[in-house]
């Protein structure tokens, strides 16, 4: 152990992609190991447990945090990161808002482990067996965290200090932040959003903007997008319009329409239901006057119908920081 | 914040169902003693010296009004407000008497619903803020578009309350379609005689000093807003000088040239420079320079060298201006009247009718000029062939009624339809007439008198037609013969003979030597130009649209465009006449020389930061308020012309829009108390 400032990084209900990003920002990481000790991270180092619970309260004086809260473990390691931290970041879309694994508050607990145990394909278990949280086999009882009903976000939780967006966030901005806290420079308002901008993705995105009028949506692999023209416009559902801005706008300058990893711009409260807003102001609607009510129906309907998996596609990242958050009540 | 609750107990009205004293206790109880008085009625004189005194007395910053509707008494508070020297965007009106009151029977639950109510309200104006109105200055003038009934009575009515008024016409001459027809229902007056006194005073009149006349001009492009419009107007040349032509007419005869003439729908020919009537306003006549051979013949230096109506014009050749350019003129004005007016459907696209094919078969504007003395035929009835036709079908209804072509009544083509009737009767009293018709339709309080000489003149046949636009019309041996099916006997006229004695749907044919189609009304003239220019609404139909179709005809959806006669809807000229003088109204109550315009806070305020440019507000906006700052990349509300409906600020997907007095903040405030 030595006198730098301790950092460290746990994931929960998430993939590895935010400590792949975190490498990511490259050879500075000798950076980041010359001005900290960064003493704990599953993934990367040995650390246990027992170690971290010895430590005194607040001695790590950052914890990146990663993925959602699923299970009892999570949970567990997310009171015991809060209080051994003196900074606790939501790191990434999981512990931020959620993420992908949020998409399974559509469902309940029992549907999950029906899907995901029995009627999946790639599955063989004749007796039906279920994850328990206690087992019993000859050497003794065997014990599992318990898996929730729900996912939560991490500030569901427990009380977080800062959130880093982002599935996962870019190098460059996890490096922004971590030299703002090397610099010594007075951090942020507490509980803001950083490591990101304030406005949407598409300030940073080149394509020409119009004013939007969209008659009919497509998938990606419909069709091959102009290349100057904002991709909403062309009929690709692109939620940099509802997306905070910070990655660069990647995807976009790629052809690939953004899927709103960075989350809702500052000041909106669900981006899944902006973005349905937005959507629903740029349908083009100008060939239904004079229509009958049904015809109009008719017209919106086959419009909407050509958005597959709203939920999806909407709230793919934000569902459990959302308005909606969940289902089932945990 | 010091916030206080003023319940009105509008005599018993609330005070009966929702008892003031509980719903104090529990308001109180909930928002830490907050100051909460009630009163017998808030709006009443003593009501509203007690809540400017108590305001004042207790220093009170944000108020909460549990009373009646806001369209009641909002105002009303405001007023107060404002005389107690509190900002009046700091309060909030609840309507517990409607929504609480007058609905809930059982009184513990009108309780506990206003205090809800009222908690909501306390929650959302703590975080309103104080709001200022703006003023600008405006131009009290006004830009007129066409020059029909309409436009006329508009552009006369401003002139005659002093202000100035541009009259934008496209065609050489002024008056609309009323100057065409010699004789006009209900009463047989003169067209064109039953104008000129209008024509005259705004040409020559007292007030005709205010008006300046623009014809053949068109509006080129529009900026700005109600109360500062920049208007381009192009106009094309007549090359003869208005102000030195005498209007003598002595150039027209000598002229070689001539062309079909497009006032007498190309029935006849006028000369390259004439008149396009006798009697047409202004008194010039203009040369059309597709036709002239000075702009068509390359004999001499500069094109033609022909100069006969040169030469023949006793004023002398200062008349002729052969270089005028088409032009760009800039007015400004703070209104604008659109009243350019309407055309007729095309007979040609229900082609069983065989309008454009079967000579003799005419729409109602070419026969009102076969009936006009000024007209191709001086005003005798006949066909191509030189014949006086001896029957006639009039058709009602063509294109009308029917949702494949408009699926609308015009309500005027039977009114002029039944004249006809009167004049071919005075002109051949032995004509067979047929008046073919889906439906009659003659409101007003003098149509009966033209229909009730059809109705009963002994050769006047009506029959009721299922399918007007169904019917075919074929020329065998000269004669226009219909064919009907569908055809319903219908109580005729008195001598309706064959036809009016049979009962149920048959088929028929009649011959006739001459067709009259009675077409549905339509928008006229370049609509989608204006529009688009204007960026003013259409209808389903393509006439403008109005702000509201029963208590806001006269307004357009943008602000300061006024609509008047048959650019928004079919109409008579009597109607127009008064729409024209409605549309003067509006200008003249809305904008007063020397006082400002004062702008409501309640509007949209776009945060240029936090703006990426995405532009999903600009569309949605049905006032047309939000522009592109290309500078700054990022919308921008024109607050004037925003009217506060929020409807960008719930599209803008990074909610960077505010919506003054209605932000997410002070709504999900009032949700959140209102659902706790």
């Amino acid at each position: 152990m030595t006198g730098k400032p301790k950092i460290s990084m746990y994931w929960a209900a998430s993939c590895g992609g935010c400590e792949i990003a975190l490498v990511n920002i490259n050879e500075k990481i000798i950076d980041v190991d010359a001005n900290f000790d960064f003493m704990f991270c599953p993934c990367l180092l040995d650390t246990k447990k027992q170690e971290i619970k010895e430590l005194p309260d607040e001695s790590i004086f950052i914890t990146f945090f990663n993925g959602g809260i699923r299970t009892e473990e999570n949970e567990e390691m997310a009171h015991l990161l809060r209080k051994k931290s003196k900074v606790l970041i939501a790191f990434g879309s999981c512990a931020y808002e959620g993420c992908i694994p949020a998409l399974a508050n559509l469902s309940s607990r029992d549907e999950l482990f029906k899907t995901v145990y029995l009627d999946n394909p790639s599955i063989d278990n004749p007796l039906g067996v279920l994850p328990v949280p206690e087992s019993e086999v000859p050497e003794g009882m065997l014990e599992i965290p318990r898996f929730y009903d729900t996912l939560r976000t991490l500030s569901q939780v427990v009380d977080v200090d800062y959130f880093i967006p982002g599935c996962p966030p870019e190098p460059k901005q996890i490096w922004n932040v971590i030299e703002l806290v090397i610099s010594g420079a007075p951090l942020p308002p507490r509980k803001s959003v950083i490591g990101a901008g304030t406005s949407s993705v598409c300030e940073e995105c080149d394509r020409k903007k119009s004013e939007k009028k969209v008659e009919k949506f497509y998938r990606n692999y419909e069709i091959i997008p102009e290349k100057e023209k904002c991709l909403l416009e062309q009929g690709l559902i692109c939620m940099g319009i509802a997306t905070r801005d910070g990655c660069g706008a990647l995807c976009p300058q790629v052809n690939m329409p953004c899927t709103g990893c960075y989350g809702p711009p500052e000041g909106v409260l669900d981006q899944g239901a902006k973005m349905v807003s937005a959507i629903g102001s740029i349908m083009d609607i100008d060939g239904i006057k004079g229509l009958s009510d049904e015809k109009i129906i008719e017209k919106i309907n086959s419009t909407i119908e050509s958005i597959p998996d709203p939920a999806g596609l909407f709230y793919k990242y934000s569902l459990a920081d959302s308005m909606l958050k969940r289902r089932i009540k945990p | 914040m010091k916030t206080a609750v003023y319940f009105c107990n509008c005599g018993t009205n609330i005070s009966e169902k929702i008892n003031p004293e509980k719903v104090e206790d529990a308001v109180k109880k909930s928002n830490g003693g907050i100051i909460f008085k009630s009163c017998g009625f808030l709006c009443s004189e003593e009501g509203k010296e007690f809540l400017r005194k108590d305001i004042m007395d207790n220093g009170i910053e944000a108020v909460v009004i549990p009373a009646c509707s806001p369209r009641d008494h909002e105002k009303t508070f405001i007023n107060v407000l404002s005389a107690a020297g509190v900002n009046p965007y700091m309060m909030q009106m609840i309507n517990i008497r409607e929504q609480v009151a007058w609905v809930t029977e059982d009184k513990e639950k009108a309780a506990e619903k206003a205090v809800h109510y009222i908690n909501a309200a306390i929650s959302r104006v703590n975080l309103q803020e104080p709001l200022e109105k703006k003023e600008i200055d405006v131009s009290p003038d006004a830009i007129v578009v066409g020059a029909g009934p309409a436009g006329l009575k508009a552009a006369l009515s401003l002139a005659e309350a002093g202000r100035k008024v541009t009259v934008v016409e496209k065609s050489p001459t002024i008056g609309g379609l009323p100057v065409r027809y010699e004789e006009i229902f209900p009463n047989m007056e003169c067209g064109p005689c039953m104008l000129e006194p209008i024509m005259g005073d705004a040409l020559h009149g007292n007030a005709s000093g205010n008006i300046e006349f623009l014809t053949l001009s068109e509006i080129e492009d529009v900026v700005g807003s109600y109360g500062n419009f920049t208007v381009k107007i192009k106009r094309s040349p007549r090359y003869v000088d208005a102000e030195k032509c005498i209007g003598c007419a002595e150039c027209i005869a000598p002229c070689p040239a001539s062309f079909k003439n497009p006032f007498n729908c190309d029935m006849n020919e006028r000369k390259a420079i004439d008149f396009s009537f006798a009697g047409a306003l202004p008194n010039v006549p203009y040369v059309n320079a597709g036709v002239c051979l000075r702009f068509n013949d390359n004999d001499g230096a500069d094109g033609g060298s022909c100069r006969l109506c040169i030469d023949a014009c006793p004023v002398g050749e200062e008349v002729f201006k052969f270089d005028e350019k088409e032009e760009i003129i800039e007015r400004n004005a703070g209104s604008i009247i659109l009243a350019t007016g309407s055309a007729l459907y095309d007979c040609g696209k229900i082609s069983s009718l065989g309008y454009g094919k079967i000579p003799a078969v005419y729409n109602s504007i070419e026969f009102e000029r076969i009936l006009a003395s000024n007209g191709p035929t001086e005003g005798k009835i006949k066909t191509p062939d030189g014949k006086e036709p001896q029957s006639f079908a009039i058709v009602h209804c063509v294109g009308s009624l029917d949702k494949n072509h408009k699926d609308y009544c015009s309500g005027i083509c039977c009114e002029y339809a039944f004249k006809f009737n009167h004049i071919i009767r005075n002109k051949i009293p032995s004509a067979k007439i047929y008046h073919l018709y889906k439906e009659i339709v003659i409101p007003g309080k003098e149509s009966g008198s033209l229909y009730r000489h059809a109705a009963e003149d002994k050769n006047t046949v009506f029959i009721r037609v299922s399918d007007i636009n169904g019917m075919t019309v074929a020329e065998e041996s000269g004669k226009k013969v219909f064919s009907i099916s569908g055809a319903c006997g219908s109580g005729g006229g008195a001598g309706g003979g064959e036809i009016e004695k049979r009962g149920g749907e048959v088929s028929e044919k009649i011959s006739v030597d001459a067709v009259i189609l009675c077409p549905a009304v339509v928008p006229g003239g370049d609509m989608d130009g204006l529009a688009g220019i204007l960026e003013v609404v259409r209808d389903k139909n393509g006439f403008f649209e109005e702000l509201h179709g029963r208590t806001d005809v006269g307004k357009s959806t943008i602000k300061g465009v006024y609509l008047a006669g048959s650019c928004h809807s079919p109409m008579d000229i009597k109607e127009a006449m008064s729409e024209g003088m409605a549309a003067a109204g509006y200008v003249l109550s809305g904008l007063v020389a020397g006082k400002k315009l004062s702008i409501d806070p309640i509007s949209a305020v776009v945060n240029q930061e936090r703006c990426s440019g995405c532009k999903v507000c600009i569309g949605v906006c049905p006032y047309k308020a939000i522009s592109f700052d290309e500078k700054e990349e990022a919308s921008l509300v024109n607050e004037l012309l925003c009217q506060g409906c929020g409807t960008c600020a719930a599209a803008c997907p990074s909610s960077a829009i505010k919506a003054n007095g209605f932000t997410n903040e002070e709504i999900f405030a009032e949700i959140g108390i209102m659902l706790a």
